[in-house]
């Protein structure tokens, strides 16, 4: 079985997979008939003759610019307006008339099939494609059973995020069509928006040296997330994110901020963000030529004491303790947990709604990245540059993959051009119109078009806009802009490692994983994570990290 | 029912109201026995209610209201008719509403008549086979050959995308045979036989005897299968994930608790921005008040089979 | 005189018979020789060849056909999948050429000590809702038939069964709202300085806790069975026994326990059988307030080490053990109830 290490997931424990059990005689058994346990990665010579070459878009010109960082890194361009004049970016209709289906998730009301907004869209690109929305939520058991019974659409959005529930490393060799003879290289000038798509983002669809995927909304700058507090109500008690340079800091702000009694706490869920401060990497590391993993190094141990700590003081939300995640937000909102961790989605213009609808005065911040030590210089790791990846079927034949390739071509025009507009908000007067310069949409519009559609087929780089919240915009790009200097690659990145089904487990870590978390909610002590990951190691630990160290490290280096 | 009129004649003029409904033969209860009683049945509709009344309360609440309370509303604070509108206002509920009813009604009678026969078929002691055939039922219920091959079968068979999809796998529940089994090999074993001897058949002895016999749990099993093929939504997850226009209600509706939510793992991602603005949890409880209704509308009209079950005395006679 | 009710209400088990005079249960036998060409008596079983049998409840047999049927294609045909335990499965490649694992799946769990604490938490949760769980809706059921206003019990009736429409995530964050470290509980403690009492994140009081919880959620909709059952209970036993003098408690005891015994009986048998079930969603929404150690149970074990890792043929080895002891343990409970002169699942 494939795991692809998805660096975010890892971190988050999301990867949630098996404990580390006396698994030794299964070990020691495994057949190696079957494709599934040959495990295997990019490699850097291999990738670099199928990546394609990267052409960055001109038309349209950002409000607040990107800004370089570190590792190659650049911040994702601000929009404070809608581009007044939308420009096109694409002549003629990209299709020859082909008909095809498509199948993506969508996690909110799926719109009725061929509705006007489907029909405009198909009658701009050309071609008759059918758009079968699933529901998201359920979406990682429906994939597996298309799979199984070979009934994949022409063309299917696979985030990231289930690699290895969808067996990522396997399907793409057989189920799924390579699109390295078409884009690699100088090809992709052809679709000159695709080109547009930095390459590091290609490396995340792309399997065993073959470009696989199209990878929508890809950022210059992924991160796991954040530290983000409650602005409005720490600084009308003085306090700024400056203020907080080490993890004592953090502690004392517990302090000042909880009152039970008034049904408020400062912390709720911080230990997948916060623990970053302490240097951690996302899985293995590099000391001295070795591979190491985060769970053997000093500095988990002391972050994750920390958190302990943070547990026992009665600072953070019960209900956080209680392992209650969803409600995280709301509980943000109502000012009953004045500090928690989030991904870097939750900044944005609906969360500015929600929070205002709550409280007038609610601004979201972020603290600045630090070192726990309050010393040392900061770092934090790269994601992945997306997570959402689009595939088309390895039956299309060379002339249907060249049409949906134009079409994809359309689809990831940039922000604010005349193409992005239509897959986003359909055809003015109908599904939208334009309000203070920003389409809005009608009633219309809000049934019919979703705007998770098209671009989980194929999208243009994320950029940061929130129309009539400019406050976030700025908010969020500054953030961004310092934390820039501070990014690094991890070992591995980009690598797509297939991990062999023997190694699965181990790779998982489960019992590792949940025993992290039962510490963060101070269920469990330190020596228990220590117990643990002992265990982990003598249950195949070990020979997860030596064939790592032979078969990856020694072979393909760190990717970095 | 007789014997109500009798009573009814017989009942002392001076007896209290509230003792409406007690059978003139029977005691009047002692205080410390109604308080205790009275006591349970408080306590009981106090911790259904209360979180009924929250639910409820929540479903009308405007998003604003609910980040104030931080979770499910308590105390009314800012009311709207939103999240109902939101459910209601949309094309595809009503086609969904009318394929759940065909579909709850025609699984049901289905389901129904193959466990009612079934069940009948088994509770005769002694008869041919039928210890076999109760096992190889009994072995369903804890051996199953999971999911993938139980959609390769159905998809086997052609299933995918079809609406006997959604019925037929489960069309059969052990469990509400064992249920019908026990009643039936419990009723009036000396009516039966004498039927037997006035020549009935068993197809016969079911339909006039049996079936009149026990109208509860008919009604009970088929009050269990309709809420099963109302509520069910993973064969139609597993069958037609992507039809939508032929989604029962159930799972349209959970499209509706799935809104706005942030989407896995793109929480680092401007899809997270993509989403309309939206009150989750108030739409999510706006679907379980809307998923309710049926039934409060339904239990009534069964309840009544509760107490017109026993009708021995009126065949006999 | 209460000695006849209990004999005559045994042999009706949880239906009724009319019997008011005693001529009717003198009938059949009366009669004994003529039916038992027809129909045969319980003496005369052994007489009869399987051929004769066969023909004289073929009706019976067809009636079971329907349902024997769509269980062979829906139920028994999947079964295949069970080769799965001892694969190393890859639903890509299929079961048939997926490569053999023998029994090593099942040394593997055998020796992991995760899973022997799942099933160790699974025996005794399910021991504690046996005890905690089960008695309740037979005494709710018994208490709302007591209630003589028509009108309030039907209404508590069909308020009571409304929990069970909840979902198991709404259930659960109804009761972090009440009992909850932040709750309305802990919320008026904290406000009296009368300290705080976080019941949903003690792993000490997590049995407990999750019975309440199915208490409160399926214990109304419970009742309902027992209800039927009840009302199958001839009204004239009632009358003629306090009629002889039998007091309320006497006809609970001699007409309406044994009149619902049958049924009692039959989940009793169940529920022993389904002792490795206890639930799947209400634990895995609460295993990180309470830790792995105390919240996994078999169900969650094979979900999180099997479904979740893809190591499908893991999870399906744990499911064929959990098949291969529930059959054992229904067997065994079917025995116990014929032991105790009861039907259980069929009659000895």
């Amino acid at each position: 079985m494939s795991i692809a290490m998805n660096r975010r997931a890892f971190v988050n424990g999301a990867v949630a997979v098996a404990g580390a059990a006396a698994l030794s005689p299964l070990l020691s058994a495994c057949g190696s008939g079957s494709s599934r346990s040959k495990g295997g990665t990019n490699s850097k010579s291999g990738l670099r003759a199928a990546l394609p070459d990267y052409v960055p878009g001109q038309a349209v010109k950002p409000d607040i610019p990107s800004v370089h960082g570190a590792a190659g890194a650049f911040t994702d361009p601000g929009f404070l307006t809608y581009p007044a004049k939308q420009i096109p970016t694409v002549s003629g209709t990209p299709g020859k008339g082909g008909s095809y289906t498509a199948v993506t998730p969508l996690w909110g009301t799926i719109p009725p099939a061929g509705n006007s907004f489907y029909q405009a869209v198909n009658k701009a690109l050309g071609v008759n494609l059918t758009i079968k929305p699933a529901n998201g939520v359920s979406y990682d058991t429906i994939v597996p059973t298309m799979t199984a019974s070979k009934k994949l659409p022409d063309w299917i959005q696979l985030p990231t995020w289930w690699n290895a529930a969808f067996n990522m490393g396997e399907l793409a060799g057989t189920q799924l069509a390579d699109l390295t003879p078409y884009l690699a290289g100088g090809k992709i000038k052809k679709y000159p928006n695709l080109a547009a798509i930095p390459t590091f983002a290609w490396q995340v669809g792309a399997w065993e040296d073959k470009l696989y995927g199209i990878p929508c909304g890809a950022s210059g700058m992924s991160l796991a997330g954040h530290v983000f507090y409650r602005a409005d109500i720490l600084e009308s008690k003085g306090i700024t994110a400056d203020q907080v340079k080490s993890a004592d800091d953090y502690m004392s702000l517990g302090k000042e901020l909880t009152s039970a009694q008034a049904g408020v706490w400062a912390f709720g869920d911080v230990w997948t963000y916060l623990s970053l401060s302490w240097g951690l990497p996302p899985g293995w590391t590099v000391k001295s030529g070795k591979l190491v993993h985060a769970y053997e190094l000093p500095e988990f141990l002391e972050a994750l004491d920390w958190h302990y700590k943070l547990a026992k003081s009665g600072y953070v939300h019960p209900d956080a303790l209680a392992g209650n995640v969803n409600a995280g937000a709301t509980r943000f909102y109502a000012g009953k947990e004045l500090i928690q961790g989030g991904g870097t989605g939750a900044w944005n213009l609906s969360d500015h709604q929600s929070g205002t609808a709550a409280n007038k005065n609610y601004r979201r911040g972020a603290f600045n990245v630090i070192a726990a030590d309050g010393r040392s210089d900061p770092q934090i790791f790269l994601g992945a540059a997306t997570g959402v990846v689009s595939y088309l079927n390895a039956k299309l034949s060379p002339n249907q993959i060249e049409e949906l390739l134009a079409v994809a071509n359309y689809l990831a025009a940039p922000y604010g051009s005349t193409e992005y507009t239509m897959i986003t908000y359909g055809v003015e007067g109908v599904h939208h119109t334009m309000v203070n310069g920003m389409p809005s949409y009608t009633d219309e519009g809000k049934k019919y078009a979703q705007p998770t559609t098209y671009t989980f087929l194929a999208s243009a780089p994320q950029v940061i806009s929130n129309p009539g919240a400019e406050q976030v915009t700025k908010d969020y790009t500054s953030w961004f802009a310092r934390t820039a200097p501070h990014v690094y690659k991890p070992v591995f990145y980009g690598m797509n490692i297939t991990v062999p089904q023997r190694y699965a487990t181990a790779a998982a870590a489960k019992s590792v994983v949940d025993t992290v978390i039962e510490v963060t909610h101070g269920l469990k002590k330190v020596s228990d994570f220590q117990a643990a990951v002992s265990s982990w190691k003598s249950s195949g630990g070990d020979q997860l990290k030596n064939w790592y160290q032979t078969e990856v490290l020694d072979k393909y280096g760190t990717g970095q | 029912m007789s014997q109500t009129l009798t009573h009814t004649l017989n009942r002392p003029a001076l007896r209290p109201d509230r003792n409406k409904g007690r059978p003139a033969w029977d005691e009047q209860p002692g205080a410390a026995g109604q308080t205790l009683k009275g006591g349970v049945l408080l306590l009981v509709l106090a911790v259904v209610l209360v979180p009924l009344w929250i639910v409820v309360l929540t479903s009308f609440s405007t998003s604003g209201a609910i980040n104030r309370a931080g979770g499910l509303v308590l105390v009314p604070d800012g009311l709207t008719l939103d999240a109902y509108r939101a459910v209601l206002g949309d094309g595809p509920v009503t086609r969904a509403l009318l394929v759940s009813l065909v579909i709850t009604a025609a699984g049901t009678l289905l389901s129904m008549v193959v466990s009612v026969l079934c069940a009948y078929g088994l509770s005769r002691s002694r008869s041919f086979g039928h210890r076999t055939i109760l096992m190889l039922l009994i072995v369903t219920m804890f051996v199953s050959g999971g999911l993938i091959p139980t959609y390769l079968v159905v998809t086997g068979l052609g299933g995918y995308g079809q609406y006997w999809a959604l019925v037929l796998p489960g069309a059969v529940s052990v469990f509400n045979i064992l249920v019908l089994r026990a009643f039936y090999s419990g009723t009036a074993a000396d009516l039966i036989d004498a039927a037997r001897m006035d020549g009935c058949s068993q197809w016969r002895i079911l339909w006039s005897v049996v079936l009149p016999t026990s109208r509860a749990v008919t009604a009970v099993v088929a009050l269990f299968y309709a809420v099963g093929y109302w509520n069910s939504f993973f064969n139609v997850m597993l069958y037609m994930p992507t039809e939508s226009a032929k989604w029962p209600l159930q799972y349209v509706l959970l499209q509706y608790v799935s809104y706005g939510q942030s989407i896995p793992g793109t929480t680092n991602s401007g899809f997270g921005s993509l989403h309309q603005q939206s009150a989750p949890l108030s739409l999510q409880m706006a679907v379980v008040v809307l998923t309710l209704v049926p039934i409060l509308l339904v239990y009534p009209f069964m309840q009544k089979h509760f107490k017109t079950g026993v009708l021995t005395g009126a065949i006999k006679g | 005189m209460a000695g006849t009710f209990t004999t005559k209400t045994k042999k009706v088990g949880a239906g009724s018979s009319g019997g008011t005079e005693p001529a009717a249960d003198a009938e059949p036998d009366a009669d004994g020789r003529a039916r038992s060409r027809k129909r045969p008596g319980r003496a005369e079983e052994g007489g009869l060849t399987w051929r004769l049998r066969l023909r004289r409840d073929r009706s019976l047999i067809l009636m079971t056909l329907p349902a024997v049927a769509l269980l062979l294609v829906f139920n028994y045909a999947p079964l295949f999948g069970l080769i799965t335990a001892f694969e190393y499965y890859d639903p890509l490649v299929g079961v048939l050429h997926s490569d053999w694992a023998g029994l090593d799946q099942f040394r593997a769990l055998f020796n992991d000590p995760l899973f022997w604490g799942a099933l160790r938490n699974t025996l005794w949760l399910s021991f504690v809702q046996l005890v905690l769980f089960f008695p309740i809706p037979i005494a709710l059921a018994l208490v709302l038939n007591s209630v003589t206003s028509e009108r309030l019990r039907n209404f508590i009736q069909s308020v009571v069964y409304l929990p069970h429409f909840f979902s198991w995530v709404l259930a659960i964050t109804i009761f972090q709202q009440m009992l909850g470290g932040a709750g309305v509980l802990n919320h008026f403690l904290a406000q009296h300085n009368l300290g705080t009492w976080d019941v949903m994140t003690d792993p000490h009081t997590f049995a407990l806790l999750v019975t309440s919880q199915a208490v409160w959620k399926e214990a109304g909709w419970g009742i309902i069975v027992f209800l039927a059952a009840l009302a199958a209970i001839d009204q004239n036993l009632y009358e003629a026994a306090a009629v002889d003098g039998a007091g309320r408690w006497r006809r609970m005891w001699h007409i309406t326990l044994p009149g619902m015994r049958g049924v009692i009986v039959l989940m009793l048998v169940l529920r022993l059988g389904n002792a490795l079930t206890v639930g799947f969603e209400q634990f895995l929404i609460q295993r990180d307030a309470v830790g792995h150690d105390t919240a996994d149970v078999l169900d969650t074990f094979s979900f999180y080490y099997g479904i979740t890792t893809n190591n499908y043929s893991y999870g399906a080895a744990a499911g064929l053990f959990k098949s291969v002891i529930s059959l054992l343990l229904i067997w065994g409970a079917n025995r116990v109830a014929h032991a105790f002169g009861e039907d259980g699942l069929y009659r000895k």
